[in-house]
């Protein structure tokens, strides 16, 4: 394997009309790596991973997946990768064998070569002993695992995954997940969009996608570091919600914002702040129960939304004359 | 570290293969669909063979004889023989008849005057008096013109017997026309329609299940989750296809050999140049099944869709009345037609015993329409994926 | 009452609402009717017109001539050209050059003159029945008019002083046109096509998507459904009627001396079994696919095959003849010809009525139970 990365990806844009889902979108993703792409609904996640699939082509810039340009060589590109939609594009009323016997086909596998394919990803899968069951038939968890079985059949060397998560139970979510590892451990690339944010911590490294952009791109801890600095307090105990409690707190020096988690309140400070659990006791002056926090990738996004539309307020207070 | 795979043409092959046992599965397990394209055919062309008859025999008759004489009633009685007509009952007077027909008891009012046989004796002409119900036009004028031709007939040899009194020596000479009828001696109304109903299933069937089909990839998703893999849309397309061409050959051939066998149609033609002509005229109807699902975003449109261009193209073909029956400005309008050319080259071959070489246009037309439909639709289908 | 006549009016103002909405509902209601009327009316014709005719003249004298313009003078017979060979014919037929072939043999004139009878040819490509029928009783009667020019030639005036002859009246359509005796049956079949259809359609899209369900969470009764779903249904149908037969007058001026009162009773007790049905059809069907199937197998097939539309029932064997008993659109067009085209009344019509409405109040009798017990 040579050190090139598995996706390189150069100021994609995709408009549609007046609109722009996705604008000026440019990453790397290394071999091997499993890549998270995270965003709102409509963010333009889905649009990026179907211009890197082929289906859709870019209005402006370029990629290479898998060596080969997006723009010169797509068929090669579909050899080499997989693809999982949000929804379950499987035959609902064939089974799962002949749901992976014409996937199969469709990447050019036939005979014994098929069949031992069939058999490992099924086992690979864990859906052994259910291959003659109609795939309509089948729970979500293991429709979702059915769909993972076709896109990993042709043994791409990139996966993209588009919300396969969407709709499933949090046991088969994390099942699914230990699957997504194992495969990247033997060294498929995956790419990965999601809304779970949870999820997103499996990730080596994460993209934050607002509005057709990508104003954050960094591992799971650079961006927590990055985009929401300082230590987490949460206060626990009565009354906090009402009086003046979160107005207390925030006027603790250092202090950089409150907010409400549960009955309790969570409060975040700069690193050298002088805050201690004594402080926060003084500062309240009531009996509570304290502890400290880690910050989360939703505080990271959050942030990352807030900065980018005070951003584009300002773009707009500037632009309007 | 990529699986073994199949290279070059060898590849598109295996997937075609892949597409057409998928596309037989998924068939097969829709009771539904069987029913609609293995059944359905089979019941409407007898259903459709027994009611599509147009012979016109036997029109009711009500008679009213107001000369009551023998000879009245056996003028009577020798038309009815002739079979148009059959004589359904009496009225005493023309105004009762009347309101028969107006009440549509009977299509047909015969009314003998009065003297009748007097004056057949005296040699003074008599007329017989026929009211015919003329809201289908067919009816009337088969009944009227069986009543005219017996009347004037026997007018005719009377005249002829009279002359011959008067002045012997001189004759008058009868133009008689000596009919065939070429193919279909017994007038048979099947024959001619079977060909023509068989045309018109493999039209709906085919049409349907392509646009319907590949509408459905699309609104259920599995035509993105295809379009991701190395698997060309020319052989999805094809392997699409094949299947229902079987089915259609399928079902043209079940059509006929029930005509054969219920409805006696003659196969004078070479079987293997109406299975040429068929498979040219399924490029048309592939190619515009193919137009359909491209064109619209779900079943529900496809399958109106469909329909709305299975009527027209059904009425302006001479599937069921003759296209020179048309008006002349619509005439034209069946050469844009491809069913039109399928039906006159199918007929030509099966009932006339035809050979390609006998319909070169008819093939041609087909041939040109089915590689425009199908190249337009196969590149409108490649556009609108994007 | 008045409780009753709010509830129906918010289902109908819901229901007209979809219709607007939904621009295919309109084209299908309003536009298709039309069409199929234009399509029917000028492309289905009976008519023995323009059979290109073959002529194989092996006299070739003026009388022989005079003989070919006989039967190709009128709009029955087109010159097609001419053979040499009486044995082309079937070839010519292959090619669908000729529908017919006349042959007139050597020594016509000749014969003529004598007074001697001669016969002439014809061969019809009989494989379409029909017009081969149609032809062969035509080909006879210029053959006997033309014996009659022969004697008249010779000064026997034989047509003049015809010792007995027949004449004929036609009464209700004097020129013989299909159009007449088709466009009221295309009213009938675009009718049971498109009110079937749509409501077929419309309800089980209701039912597809789970907003029936929704509706019996409300205090509306199944009958207020019923009524208020079909009301504006009902209405279109109302307008695509007058439309047809405007159109059909216009068009193809079809008469309109009829008794408009039973035209508009018998259009509406149609509608109203067509609406039914289609509404029995989406509660059976609940799925748009074999609603739209099922509505084609049993409304628009036979009101086309088995209605007396283009084919006359009278031909059909026994269990045919029974089936088309049972076909609505049957009693329909009995209606629409018997007013537009004979001037019937209420006494002539009163049997058709009477089942068009019995049929009506079924369908709704059947489906309003049908809906209450799918519910329970």
């Amino acid at each position: 394997m040579s050190a090139s990365p598995a996706i390189v990806v150069d100021k994609l844009t995709r408009r549609y009309g007046d609109f722009t889902a996705v604008n000026d979108v440019s990453f790397q993703v290394e071999k091997g790596e499993i890549f998270g792409y995270l965003g709102a609904n409509g963010a333009g996640k889905t649009t990026t991973i179907r211009m890197l699939c082929g289906l859709l082509s870019p209005s402006e810039g370029d990629a290479i997946v898998a060596g080969h340009q997006l723009s010169k060589n797509p068929e090669r590109i579909k050899r080499a990768i997989g693809y999982m939609s949000q929804k379950f594009s499987l035959y609902t009323e064939l089974t799962l064998k002949a749901n992976l016997e014409f996937f199969g086909g469709a990447y050019g596998l036939w005979g014994k070569a098929l069949r031992r394919r069939i058999a490992e990803v099924v086992e690979l899968v864990d859906l052994q002993g259910r291959e003659n069951v109609v795939t309509g038939d089948l729970p979500g968890g293991m429709r979702q695992r059915v769909a993972l079985a076709g896109a990993i059949l042709h043994s791409p060397d990139i996966l993209f995954l588009d919300e396969p998560t969407a709709g499933v139970d949090p046991l088969a979510r994390r099942r699914f997940w230990t699957l997504i590892r194992s495969l990247a451990e033997s060294g498929t690339t995956i790419f990965v969009t999601t809304h779970y944010m949870d999820e997103a911590e499996y990730c080596a490294r994460v993209g934050l996608m607002v509005a057709g952009r990508l104003p954050a791109l960094d591992t799971p801890d650079g961006l927590k570091k990055h985009f929401v600095p300082g230590r987490l307090w949460v206060v626990r105990g009565p009354d906090l919600l009402t009086g003046d409690a979160a107005a207390r707190l925030s006027a603790l020096p250092g202090a950089i914002d409150v907010q409400t988690m549960g009955a309790g309140l969570r409060l975040r400070v700069q690193h050298d702040a002088p805050i201690t659990e004594q402080t926060l006791q003084q500062a309240l002056a009531r009996p509570v129960e304290i502890d400290q926090d880690e910050a989360n990738l939703e505080d990271v996004f959050l942030a990352v939304v807030d900065a980018d539309s005070q951003q584009a307020g300002t773009a707009k207070a500037f632009g309007g004359s | 570290m990529s699986a073994v795979t199949a290279a070059g043409p060898f590849r598109w092959l295996v997937q075609l293969w892949a597409v057409v046992v998928k596309e037989v599965r998924q068939t097969v397990q829709d009771k539904r669909i069987m029913a609609l394209i293995v059944i359905a055919p089979f019941l409407q062309l007898v259903l459709l063979g027994f009611a599509i008859d147009l012979d016109v025999d036997q029109v009711p008759t009500i008679v009213v004889d107001m000369d009551r004489t023998p000879e009245s009633r056996h003028a009577v009685a020798a038309l009815m023989a002739d079979g148009s007509l059959t004589a359904v009952g009496t009225a005493g007077s023309p105004s009762d008849a009347d309101a028969a027909l107006d009440r549509g008891d009977a299509a047909v009012v015969l009314i003998v005057p009065e003297g009748y046989a007097r004056d057949l004796a005296r040699g003074e002409p008599t007329q017989v008096q026929v009211l015919l119900d003329g809201t289908d036009p067919t009816r009337s004028g088969i009944a009227g013109g069986a009543a005219v031709r017996y009347f004037g007939e026997q007018g005719f040899s009377l005249a002829k017997q009279r002359l011959a009194a008067v002045a012997p020596d001189v004759q008058i000479s009868a133009i008689d026309v000596r009919s065939r009828l070429a193919y279909n001696p017994s007038l048979s109304t099947p024959i001619y329609m079977v060909p023509g109903i068989a045309g018109m299933l493999l039209l709906i069937i085919t049409t349907i299940v392509t646009a319907m089909g590949l509408s459905r990839e699309r609104e259920v998703g599995t035509l993105e989750q295809i379009r991701v893999t190395p698997l060309p849309t020319a052989v999805l397309m094809l392997g699409k296809v094949l299947p229902f061409v079987a089915v259609g050959l399928f079902d043209v051939t079940l059509a006929l050999t029930a005509g054969v066998y219920i409805f006696d149609v003659p196969i004078r033609g070479s079987m293997l140049d109406f299975y040429i002509v068929t498979s040219l005229f399924l490029l048309t109807t592939v190619g515009v099944g193919l137009f359909l699902a491209a064109v619209s975003k779900t079943q529900q449109q496809a399958f109106v869709g469909a329909f709305l261009f299975i009527l027209p193209a059904i009425l302006l073909s001479g599937t069921m009345t003759p296209i020179h029956a048309m008006p002349d400005w619509m005439q034209p309008m069946t050469l844009l037609n491809p069913l039109r050319f399928y039906l006159e080259a199918i007929r030509a071959i099966l009932l006339k015993g035809a050979s390609l070489s006998d319909v070169p246009v008819q093939t041609a037309a087909l041939l040109v329409y089915g590689l425009l439909i199908l190249g337009f639709a196969s590149l409108l289908f490649r556009k609108r994926l994007d | 009452m008045w409780l009753f006549l709010t509830r129906v009016g918010a289902m109908a103002g819901k229901e007209t609402l979809h219709i607007r909405r939904d621009p295919l509902t309109l084209w299908l209601g309003l536009a298709l009717p039309l069409f199929l009327l234009i399509l029917f009316g000028f492309g289905i014709s009976f008519d023995l017109d323009h059979i290109p005719l073959a002529v194989v003249d092996q006299d070739n004298t003026t009388e022989s001539r005079e003989l070919r313009q006989l039967f190709t003078a009128g709009s029955e017979f087109v010159f097609a050209g001419a053979l040499d060979n009486p044995d082309d014919a079937l070839d010519a037929f292959a090619k669908s050059q000729a529908h017919a072939v006349l042959t007139i043999p050597e020594g016509y004139a000749a014969a003529l003159s004598r007074g001697e009878n001669v016969e002439v040819g014809l061969i019809l490509d009989a494989a379409d029945a029909n017009s081969a029928q149609q032809a062969l009783a035509r080909a006879d009667a210029f053959a006997q008019l033309a014996s009659a020019q022969a004697a008249q030639r010779r000064g026997l005036d034989i047509a003049g002083s015809m010792p007995v002859s027949a004449r004929t009246w036609t009464r209700y359509n004097p020129a013989g046109r299909s159009a007449l005796f088709l466009v009221p049956g295309v009213t009938a079949y675009v009718m049971a096509l498109v009110s079937v259809l749509l409501t077929a359609l419309a309800v089980s899209k209701e039912w597809e998507q789970g907003s029936m369900e929704q509706l019996f969470a409300t205090p509306v009764r199944r009958a207020e459904i019923v009524v208020g779903k079909l009301l504006p249904y009902l209405g279109m149908g109302i307008i695509q009627v007058l439309l047809v037969l405007v159109a059909g007058t216009w068009i193809f001026g079809l008469p309109t001396n009829g008794n408009g009162l039973v035209v508009a009773l018998g259009s509406l007790l149609f509608m109203v079994g067509m609406l039914g049905q289609g509404l029995l059809i989406s509660i059976v069907a609940r799925n748009q696919m074999v609603a739209s199937l099922t509505a084609v197998m049993t409304a628009m097939l036979p009101s086309m095959l088995l209605s007396g539309f283009m084919f006359p029932v009278e031909n059909m064997p026994l269990p045919l003849r029974t089936l088309s008993n049972m076909v609505p659109a049957r009693y329909y067009i009995q209606v629409l010809r018997g007013t537009l085209l004979k001037d019937n009344g209420f006494a002539e019509l009163a049997v058709p009525l009477m089942l068009l409405a019995a049929f009506a109040t079924l369908m709704m009798v059947v489906s309003t139970v049908m809906f209450k017990r799918k519910l329970a």
